[in-house]
């Protein structure tokens, strides 16, 4: 996986510009620009022109590095909005770079404005300012003195050539200058045009002529006289004054300034107009060199924070994809491979990652098959304890219970949903029938430190049940509990065959031992009244009549008993159909009319097809009929109601009798059905033991409905075949 | 910082634009000659840099442009370039005219005025303007910030003290 990730990624980096290298560009970019801006600020340098191009291109540069740090911060704070991976990282590296780089760069600006500042004021103090003055001063009065003295030169020349001719003029003009030193004299009417004209420049036909600016300030004041700059670096002071009072002609006089006198001059005034310049431009200075500072710093700090958002995210890149791959592995993803890019300190923690992470997948693999086997185990066992006959029923420590099974529910008779995750008290107060049984396991669990086996009797919803429980305490390898076990099975239906059986044994027993010897004992007793009658007299022949009816009487008895006993002890042998179970009941209802019974009938349907033999469920209805008859008097009434139950997916037709007599007290439920029991004066205590037994034969049941309190009630159940179709 | 921005804003409600009160074609001999009368307004920052001795420059532009049907064709143009600057020693003003000659004046309207008539325009040539078309003469003249000191010119560019350039004058010529 790693070899591919290189692969993949090899051509692009090939293509792509080391970041090292782009950094150094860029920073190269920066510090060429800010050199020619420095430069640029030098007076004689060549890059003066470029100054306010080289401005805008750096602040144009600061705003875009200022627009690429901004969209990177935004970037990393959509980041940390989201929790992105590795954005706080980020965020904690930047922030410390940004924070330790401007810091000193601040303070490094801060002194280097204070200094600069200083430095430029320190050009200028008032005795400079007072020496310029002077300085230039003396010059001006140095020049106006020579000029003053130029001027009355020429007074004194204009005068020599007052009220001449322009003959004698041009005559006499040559031998002034001669006599004066000047450069160039000339005499020209007030139109312009030149009189006369003497020049040390013999190659200059013509002389100097005033421009229009001279002769328009000549006009206004009648002479003038000022420094004129040559074409040759030289000075010249320039005199025009009116020769003629009327001013129709006026002298010119042209007379050369030293050159050192110039020099000096010029140099005064070049340094008087620096000084004067520099303090003009004294706080533009200081703005100015302020601003190159700024921008210097703005520009350094800019790329230095923009490089330090790619060269972070380069750093933090692995991090960011082992935050990602461990936030997969969390998931529950451990397929996740992360590419090696460098062979440095993260690359050797995301190689360990992707080791990792194999060992991990193999790990969850490896315990996913042992789950899987678990899995299949338990849900063997499950099928098994599913159908087991046996009830199975798991506690915890703290005996909530933890599991149960099929049979369970189907021998307690509660849902499966009922079980889990209550505690036994709380079970036996939503299930009030089973609050004694449930109390005893509990005791049980709670005392039994081993194996314990114990029979339990109860009254179930389907009569007395007998459950056969065996509980086993589960300890830890530390000896502390975990829980228990309790294994229970229905042995009411074993203990009941096991009693019929008993009783069929007896019954054998009966009719071989005791009715066999009745009949000789019948015989005899008869054959002594036959022979003994005629030879007693007639009070003991009275007696001998009443003694053996009386024996003839009990023999009969004895005999009907053991038949009866015979009876029930013999297996059944059943016809089986299909009948309306409403038409029999009707029918058997029907012969009890004379009696004045009242029965009450409630079938919601008339069609009820059970598959039984009618016979027996004739003689049980009749029995359970005979039964409330006897219980009451003569007058008396039988409620008799049909409804459909569904019991273990088995619909079942639920017939209920229910008499109005003195009713059952708890014991006589408990044996009601055993036989030989009976509450009646007469009888065998047959009845009801034959009834169940035919019940029971048929696959039905019978209880006593213990929730009704005005008389005796049964509720016998056998499985319907059709219940209220046609 | 709001002061900052507003700052070339507040100083613009006093303008020291330059202004242009007329300019025309004069025909002479050899062809045709401009005149123009410029009036240059100096501000008080403009005016104490040229007394401690900062030159000012000026460009004056001159254009003839015929109208045509989508656009106008410049068929002359020309550029004058003027520096006035102040000579302390012999308290006068200086102007370099577009020829590179030096002119001295002894009052700053005196120097001014010789900039406002543009002297050193050169004739235009007369075939240049054929007869019966439409032309138009555009004069301008543009304060040239980037001759100032360097440290002078960003402020230059924000400060309405700076702004000394004129706009555009147009009128029509008619042959």
């Amino acid at each position: 996986m790693v070899s591919i990730q290189r692969l993949v990624c090899m051509p692009y980096s090939k293509i792509k510009l080391p970041a090292s290298v782009s950094i150094i560009i860029l920073f190269g970019f920066v510090l060429l620009s800010l050199q020619l801006m420095s430069s640029a600020t030098q007076e004689s340098s060549q890059l003066g022109e470029m100054y306010s191009a080289l401005l805008v291109i750096n602040t144009l540069g600061s705003i875009i590095l200022f627009g690429l740090v901004a969209v990177n911060a935004y970037s990393l704070v959509r980041e940390l909005q989201k929790k992105a991976a590795g954005s706080r990282l980020t965020t904690r590296m930047v922030s410390l770079f940004v924070l330790l780089a401007l810091a000193p760069a601040a303070i490094v600006f801060y002194f280097s404005v204070q200094f600069l500042h200083q430095g430029i004021d320190s050009w200028f103090n008032v005795e400079i300012d007072r020496a310029m003055d002077d300085a230039l001063e003396l010059s001006q009065s140095s020049l106006a003195q020579r000029m003053n003295w130029h001027i009355k030169q020429t007074r004194q020349m204009a005068a020599q050539l007052q009220d001449k001719s322009e003959s004698m003029i041009a005559l006499e003009i040559g031998a002034l200058w001669n006599d004066s030193g000047a450069l160039e004299i000339a005499v020209f009417s007030n139109q312009g045009h030149i009189l006369a004209s003497s020049s040390a420049n013999p190659s200059e036909i013509l002389p100097h002529l005033p421009d229009e600016q001279i002769w328009l300030q000549l006009r206004q004041n009648q002479q003038y006289f000022a420094y004129d700059p040559s074409d040759k670096d030289e000075m010249l002071a320039r005199v025009i004054l009116p020769i003629q009072r009327d001013q129709s002609r006026y002298l010119q006089v042209l007379n050369p300034v030293p050159v050192r006198v110039t020099d000096l001059a010029d140099s005064i005034e070049f340094a008087f107009t620096r000084y004067q310049e520099m303090t003009f431009l004294r706080d533009s200075l200081k703005t100015s060199f302020s601003l190159i500072l700024l921008l210097v710093l703005l520009l350094s700090m800019l790329a230095a924070i923009w490089v330090a958002f790619i060269s972070i995210r380069n750093i933090v890149a692995p991090v960011k994809e082992l935050v990602k791959g461990t936030q997969a592995v969390a998931d529950g993803d451990y397929l996740q491979q992360l590419p090696v890019t460098n062979q440095d300190d993260l690359g050797f923690l995301v190689e360990s990652f992707n080791q990792m992470t194999r060992r991990i997948a193999r790990s969850r693999d490896e315990t996913r098959s042992a789950g899987l086997e678990v899995e299949n185990q338990r849900a063997y066992l499950e099928t098994i304890l599913a159908n087991l006959t046996a009830g199975v029923i798991s506690f915890d420590a703290a005996f909530t219970i933890r599991t149960a099974n099929q049979a369970a529910y189907r021998i307690l008779h509660i849902p499966v949903s009922h079980f889990v995750g209550q505690n036994l008290a709380t079970l036996a107060g939503k299930h009030v029938e089973l609050a004694d049984m449930l109390a005893t396991i509990q005791h049980l669990l709670e005392r039994a430190d081993d194996i314990w086996e114990q029979r339990i009797v109860f009254l179930g919803p389907n009569g007395r049940q007998e459950l056969l429980c065996r509980g086993t305490p589960l300890f830890m390898q530390d000896g502390s509990r975990t829980g228990a076990v309790v294994v229970f099975d229905d042995v009411t239906d074993l203990i009941q065959a096991q009693k019929n059986a008993a009783w069929g044994e007896v019954a054998r027993r009966l009719a071989h031992e005791i009715k066999n010897p009745l009949t000789p004992i019948q015989l005899s007793a008869e054959r002594l009244q036959h022979k003994l009658a005629k030879e007693l007299n007639d009070s003991s022949a009275e007696f001998l009549q009443r003694a053996t009816r009386t024996i003839v009487q009990q023999v009969e008895a004895m005999k009907q008993m053991v038949d009866d006993f015979s009876e029930y002890a013999r297996p059944s042998k059943k016809q089986v159909e299909k009948i309306n179970l409403i038409d029999l009941i009707q029918e058997i209802l029907a012969l009890y009319a004379p009696t004045g019974i009242i029965f009450t009938t409630a079938f919601p349907t008339t069609h009820v097809i059970v598959e039984v033999d009618a016979v027996s469920i004739r003689q049980v209805l009749h029995n359970l009929i005979k039964n409330a008859l006897e219980a009451t008097s003569t007058q008396c009434q039988i409620d008799v109601k049909i409804s459909k139950v569904l019991r273990n997916t088995v619909d079942y037709v639920e017939l209920g009798l229910y008499d109005y007599g003195c009713g059952l007290n708890a014991e006589q439920i408990e044996t009601i059905f055993e036989p030989y029991v009976t509450t009646k004066s007469k009888g065998t205590g047959l009845g009801l033991a034959i009834v169940k037994k035919i019940v029971e034969e048929h696959g039905g049941a019978i209880w006593v409905d213990k929730s009704y309190n005005s008389g005796a009630g049964f509720v016998m159940q056998l499985p319907v075949y059709e219940f209220g179709k046609s | 910082m709001l002061s900052l921005l507003l700052w070339p804003l507040s100083s613009y409600a006093e303008s020291f634009a330059a202004q242009i009160r007329s300019a025309k074609l004069i025909e002479a001999a050899d062809g045709y000659n401009i005149s123009a009368q410029i009036d240059y307004q100096l501000s008080p920052t403009a005016r104490e840099a040229l007394q401690k001795g900062i030159p000012l420059a000026w460009e004056s532009l001159i254009k003839i442009s015929s109208s045509g049907w989508l656009w106008d064709t410049t068929i002359y143009s020309q550029k004058l370039a003027y520096i006035l600057r102040f000579n302390a020693l012999l308290n006068q003003y200086e102007v370099q005219n577009p020829r590179g000659e030096e002119e001295m004046f002894l009052s700053l309207n005196a120097a001014l005025n010789y900039m406002a008539g543009l002297p050193d325009a050169p004739s235009i040539d007369k075939h240049l303007l054929s007869h019966g078309g439409n032309y138009r003469l555009a004069v301008k003249t543009d304060f040239n910030r980037e001759f100032l000191p360097v440290p002078l010119r960003p402020l230059a560019y924000l400060d309405a003290q700076w702004f000394l350039s004129s706009d555009w004058f147009v009128c029509p010529i008619q042959k």
